[in-house]
């Protein structure tokens, strides 16, 4: 890791805090994404790293801190103590269109076909011609392998296929980072597996990655780095050699494993 | 007595001439609640409390009291707020004002129906309010919404008859009058009945055919 640290990473979280009323969603966050690195972010339900992810593109306004996307800072008019300014619509959507999130429930669109799914941002955000978004749509639904099912709209798939738009839906774009939050929480556990393919090969191609997730066999195999939280506060982040060791250096970590560990998980 | 297909033949002509003012009134009316009905749901739902309040007033109002007596007040007010209409357009307006209000929930029923999350995939993406609601609320809404929307524009058409009393001739009130001429009411209010019932099948077939249409996502 020691070459790309030289460099600025792409997402920088500094000191974030998140409150939903009374209840303190994420303490004094910390944490670097390197460019093309994946970075799985694990942890007991609860513990904020859902939140901390849909911090990153804004879905959830942060109260304190920052969020940096390649040094800009995310949401805000201006770094600093609250209360600040929130950026206006039209920038926020600016920097959102470099950030893909891929969500647990897919939220495609019923009304439309997976090729229009996918087209719709080309078109209505970029400002693509059609016959170009449409081409640059197909391209992306090649990728994850569904070129043949473009005309089905999302309530003649298979919920791994549905996922699958989603992430093409996402990565047409062409966005600088890919957030993921449990992509595959909502699937049967047979469809699983294709989409972790989809992600495995974008992260051989360089795609900078934040994955929530609870498949540890991809935390383990897939990600550069495992960032464990726990009561809204970061743990610990670390290679996945050393969090999925028979002794991590921490207790809460071992002890969220275990129930993996002992179904041989990991 | 003897029902006799005379007297509905001789008077068919009347009263089918008297059909074309009941249809001006529901197409109107129907033209006046979809618009209207889409703008008052945008401001019942708007974060804005001042605009949704009024809106709700608006809703509560109109749902509330009798069509008959919103009727009545168009068409003794407009000429007071100097508006000098004819009757027809009194009705047309009283009949798609009140019928918006009912618009306006069938569409904020349906638009809640709608999971949120794919509101956040379309911010996510950075697509603007204006396409997210062109393009993706409204015509989910629309399609959810469809069965409830068919309903309340047959209503429509058939709240059109209490136009009569405000002196227009629409097929309820030429009824009224052929039966006062012909002495057989039970034939003419059975043909009367007929055309209305005519109307919305017609109607209520084209309702099918848009959900058709709309229902292969």
């Amino acid at each position: 890791m020691g070459d790309i640290t030289t460099e600025q990473p792409i997402i920088e979280i500094r000191n974030l805090s998140k409150h939903f009323d009374d209840f303190e969603a994420l303490r004094d966050i910390t944490l670097d994404v390197h460019r093309s690195e994946v970075l799985c972010l694990i942890g007991p339900s609860g513990s904020g790293k859902s939140t901390l992810l849909r911090c990153i593109n804004f879905l959830e306004a942060y109260d304190g801190g920052e969020v940096r996307l390649e040094g800009e800072l995310i949401g805000w008019k201006s770094a600093g103590a609250p209360p600040r300014k929130p950026l206006s619509g039209e920038a926020l959507r600016r920097q959102r269109q470099h950030i893909g999130m891929v969500f647990q429930q897919f939220n495609l669109w019923p009304h439309l076909t997976a090729l229009e799914n996918v087209a719709e941002a080309l078109i209505h955000v970029k400002g693509l011609p059609k016959a170009e978004a449409m081409t640059k749509a197909r391209a992306a639904l090649a990728k994850v392998n569904l070129s043949d099912k473009e005309a089905n709209f999302p309530a003649n798939l298979s919920g791994g296929q549905q996922q699958r738009v989603a992430i093409a839906r996402a990565i047409a774009m062409e966005p600088s980072v890919m957030l993921f939050d449990e992509p595959t929480s909502a699937l049967d556990p047979e469809l699983v597996g294709e989409v972790l393919g989809v992600m495995k090969q974008m992260a051989a191609e360089g795609m900078t990655m934040v994955v929530v997730t609870h498949e540890m066999g991809f935390a383990a195999h897939v990600a550069d780095r495992v960032a464990f939280l726990e009561g809204g506060r970061l743990v610990t982040c670390a290679p996945p050699a050393d969090i999925f060791g028979r002794e991590p250096d921490d207790p809460r970590v071992n002890a969220f494993l275990k129930t993996y560990r002992e179904r041989n998980v990991v | 007595m003897n029902f006799s297909f005379d007297v509905i033949w001789h008077n068919l002509p009347y009263m089918l001439a008297a059909a074309r003012w009941t249809l001006l009134i529901s197409v109107g009316g129907m033209a006046i609640s979809l618009v209207w009905g889409v703008f008052l749901c945008a401001a019942r739902i708007s974060r804005g409390p001042f605009l949704s309040r009024i809106a709700a007033l608006y809703i509560s109002f109109f749902r509330g009291v009798p069509l008959l007596v919103q009727l009545l007040i168009f068409y003794y007010m407009l000429p007071h707020v100097g508006l000098d209409l004819p009757a027809v357009a009194a009705a047309i307006l009283a009949v798609g004002m009140c019928s918006a209000a009912y618009t306006a929930e069938i569409l904020r029923g349906a638009l809640q129906t709608i999971p949120r999350g794919q509101t956040e995939a379309a911010l996510a993406l950075g697509i603007p309010t204006l396409s997210l609601w062109r393009r993706i609320l409204v015509p989910q809404a629309i399609r959810i919404g469809l069965p409830s929307l068919t309903n309340e524009l047959i209503l429509l058409v058939k709240v059109s008859s209490l136009a009569s009393v405000v002196g227009i001739g629409e097929l309820t009130r030429i009824s009224q009058n052929i039966t006062g001429e012909t002495y057989r009411p039970l034939e003419i209010y059975v043909a009367a009945a007929a055309i209305y019932f005519l109307i919305n099948v017609i109607l209520s077939a084209l309702g099918r055919l848009a959900e058709n249409r709309l229902l292969v996502g």
